[in-house]
C-alpha cells in the first residue's frame, strides 16, 4: 500500500493506493490543519505502514504545504520507507490530456502557472502572477483552470519516478517574499 | 526507578534543535542547527524563512543527534516538544514533526511551553530549589515569577510594553550595529562609559518593567544629535543604555528580594547571557545572601535540552498531549 499526500491548498487529500487502484480517499477542509493532519492520518492508515510516500510539494499554501511535506519527509526517514514527490501543478498538467498546456490556479490574491510539453516537462518556470497580471495571460495564453485531478494518473506516473533522499524532500514556494523582491 | 530518556525538540525561533535528556536533568546528546547567518542577510528573524529551515533541517538535526548518542528513536520513553509561545509557523514544523515521532514509534507526547524550558535549564547543569525568584529575560519576554514548587508559578510582575531583549534589539539598530543586536551592544559597551543621563525605565513600586520609553529616548537622542550634526559617542550611548536597562531589573528584583526573603534567584532567556547583567545581578544578591543561578551559554539561548528538561515532570505526572495538538505563539507561563 503506497500513501499519497496533499496539502497544497486548504484542503488535505490523504489517498492509499493498491494493487492498481486506489483504496481509500479522504478529503477534509479545515482552516487548523496541524490539528487535523495527524489524528486524520492515524485513521487512514489504521496501524499499517505504507510501501511507500509520495507528497505534492507545492506550489501552494505556504504553511499547508510545509506542513504536509514536513510530514511525509519524517514518516519516509523514521519509516525508512521510498519517498517521491510532485509538484501541485504537475498534478493537474498529468489530469489534463492536451498536448502542450500552460495550467494554473488560484489561490485568491493570484494564480500559480506552469507550461508544460506533451511528455510533461516543465517549459521555464513556475510563476506566480496577480489576479490582474493573470486576466491579460490568460486572455494571451488560453490558461487551463479548475481541474479535476486524476489521482490514479498521479500516483501511477510517481511511481514510475526515482525516490529521493528524505533529507532532501522540500517545499517549492514560487510566490517570493516581501523580504526577497 | 528506571531511568527516563526524553527526545526533545525546539523549533520556537530561529534555532531547530534535538537533544535527548535523562530523568531531566543529564544530556545525552544535543544537535543545534543555528540560522542566524542568514537572518543577519535581513537585519533580523524573517518568520516565514525561519519555518522552511526548520523543514529543511528537521530530519537532518535528528539524524545528528541520534549519532551523538549512538541510539534510535525507540531507545526513549517519550517526545517532547515546544509548543508555545513562539513564531507559529515555526513552532508548528516542530511540533508536526514530534506527532510524527510519537506516532511512529508509539511514544507519549509531552507539550512544553518555551519559557519554563528556559526556567528549566538551570536543572541541566544544578537542582532547582523552591522557593526562586525567576527572571525571564529574552527578546519576547521580561517577567519575573515566584516558583513555589515544580510547574507551580506565581508571576509577580512583567513588561508592560516591549521586552528588554527587544529594546536592545531596537537600539542596536539605531546604533548601526548588526543583528543580532543584543550580543553586540555588549560588546560595544564593554569598550565605554555611563555617560548619557537616560530616564529610569519604569518608576514606581511594582514588579512590572517597562522599556519602551527606555528605548525612545535612546532613538530620539540619536535623531535630535544627528540632526544638530553632533556625533555620538556610540560605545558611551551602548554602555549607558545597557546600564540603564540591567539597573531596572535590579530594582525590581532588589524588592522583590526585600519583601519575598527569597535566597535563590534564576535568571532565563536570551539576555541572561549578557555578562555584564549577571556580574550585577550577582552583586545584587551577594547583598541579600541570596544566590543567583544561570545555565551555561549554550543552554541560555535556545537549545532542546531546557525542554527535555522541563517534559520530565510532566513525564512524570502523566501529563500527556494527543496528536490534535496545536501551538501557540502567545502563551504566558501563568
Amino acid at each position: 500500500m503506497h500513501l499519497f499526500i496533499d496539502t497544497h491548498l486548504d484542503e488535505i487529500t490523504y489517498i492509499l493506493y493498491e494493487n492498481n487502484s486506489i483504496v481509500k480517499k479522504v478529503v477534509e477542509k479545515g482552516r487548523e490543519h496541524s490539528k487535523i493532519l495527524m489524528p486524520l492520518l492515524k485513521e487512514v492508515l489504521n496501524d499499517k505502514k505504507p510501501k511507500s510516500i509520495i507528497v505534492v510539494n507545492g506550489p501552494g499554501a505556504f504553511t499547508s504545504v510545509r506542513l504536509g511535506v514536513t510530514i511525509a519527509k519524517s514518516l519516509a526517514y523514521t519509516m525508512d520507507i521510498p519517498i517521491r514527490v510532485i509538484s501541485s501543478l504537475e498534478c493537474i498538467a498529468l489530469s489534463v490530456n492536451d498536448e502542450d498546456k500552460i495550467v494554473g490556479f488560484s489561490d485568491n490574491n493570484g494564480y500559480y502557472i506552469g507550461i508544460f510539453n506533451q511528455e510533461l516537462e516543465l517549459i521555464g518556470e513556475y510563476k506566480y502572477i496577480s489576479n490582474k497580471e493573470f486576466e491579460v495571460y490568460n486572455a494571451k495564453y488560453k490558461v487551463i483552470t479548475n481541474v479535476e485531478l486524476d489521482y490514479l494518473k498521479i500516483i501511477e506516473f510517481c511511481l514510475k519516478k526515482s525516490p529521493i533522499n528524505p533529507h532532501k524532500v522540500n517545499p517549492i514556494y514560487v510566490k517570493k517574499l516581501d523580504v526577497e523582491k | 526507578m528506571k531511568d527516563v530518556l526524553i527526545l526533545s525538540i525546539e523549533s520556537s525561533c530561529d534555532e531547530t534543535s534535538i537533544a535527548i535528556v535523562k530523568n531531566g536533568c543529564d544530556v545525552v546528546a544535543l544537535s543545534i542547527l543555528s540560522q542566524m547567518d542568514t537572518h543577519a542577510n535581513y537585519g533580523g528573524v524573517v518568520p516565514e524563512i525561519a519555518s522552511r529551515m526548520h523543514t529543511e533541517n528537521i530530519t537532518i538535526v535528528l539524524e545528528d543527534v541520534l549519532n551523538k548518542a549512538n541510539m534510535k528513536v525507540s531507545d526513549v520513553d517519550a517526545i517532547a516538544v515546544t509548543a508555545e509561545p513562539g513564531l507559529l509557523g515555526s513552532l508548528l514544523v516542530g511540533v508536526e514533526f514530534a506527532k510524527v515521532l510519537s506516532y511512529v514509534y508509539k511514544k507519549p507526547l509531552i507539550k512544553v511551553n518555551h519559557l519554563i524550558g528556559h526556567i528549566y535549564a538551570n536543572k541541566l547543569e544544578n537542582k532547582l530549589t523552591f522557593p526562586n525568584l525567576s527572571l525571564i529575560i529574552s527578546g519576547g519576554h521580561t517577567e519575573l515569577i515566584k516558583m513555589t514548587g515544580d510547574y507551580e508559578f506565581e508571576l509577580l510582575g512583567e513588561t508592560q510594553d516591549d521586552a528588554i531583549g527587544e529594546a536592545f534589539d531596537k537600539v542596536a539598530r539605531v546604533l548601526g550595529l548588526k543583528y543580532p543586536g543584543g550580543p553586540n551592544i555588549e560588546k560595544l559597551a564593554f569598550e565605554g562609559e555611563n555617560t548619557y543621563n537616560l530616564p529610569k525605565v519604569l518608576n514606581d513600586e511594582s514588579y512590572n518593567f517597562s522599556y519602551s520609553g527606555l528605548k525612545s529616548s535612546v532613538i530620539n537622542l540619536v535623531h535630535n544629535e544627528t540632526q544638530r550634526g553632533n556625533t555620538i559617542n556610540k560605545a558611551n550611548l551602548a554602555c549607558s543604555f545597557q546600564t540603564a536597562a540591567v539597573n531596572e531589573l535590579k530594582r525590581k528584583l532588589e524588592l522583590a528580594l526585600k519583601n519575598t526573603g527569597i535566597k535563590d534567584v534564576i535568571i532565563a532567556g536570551g539576555v541572561s547571557a549578557n555578562k555584564f547583567l549577571r556580574n550585577e545581578l550577582t552583586d545584587l544578591c551577594a547583598k541579600y545572601n541570596a544566590k543567583l543561578n544561570y545555565p551555561s551559554f549554550i543552554y541560555c539561548t535556545d537549545n532542546a535540552a531546557m525542554i527535555g528538561a522541563a517534559a520530565y515532570p510532566l513525564y512524570l505526572k502523566g501529563e500527556f498531549a494527543n496528536l490534535d495538538l496545536n501551538a501557540n505563539s502567545n502563551a504566558n507561563i501563568c
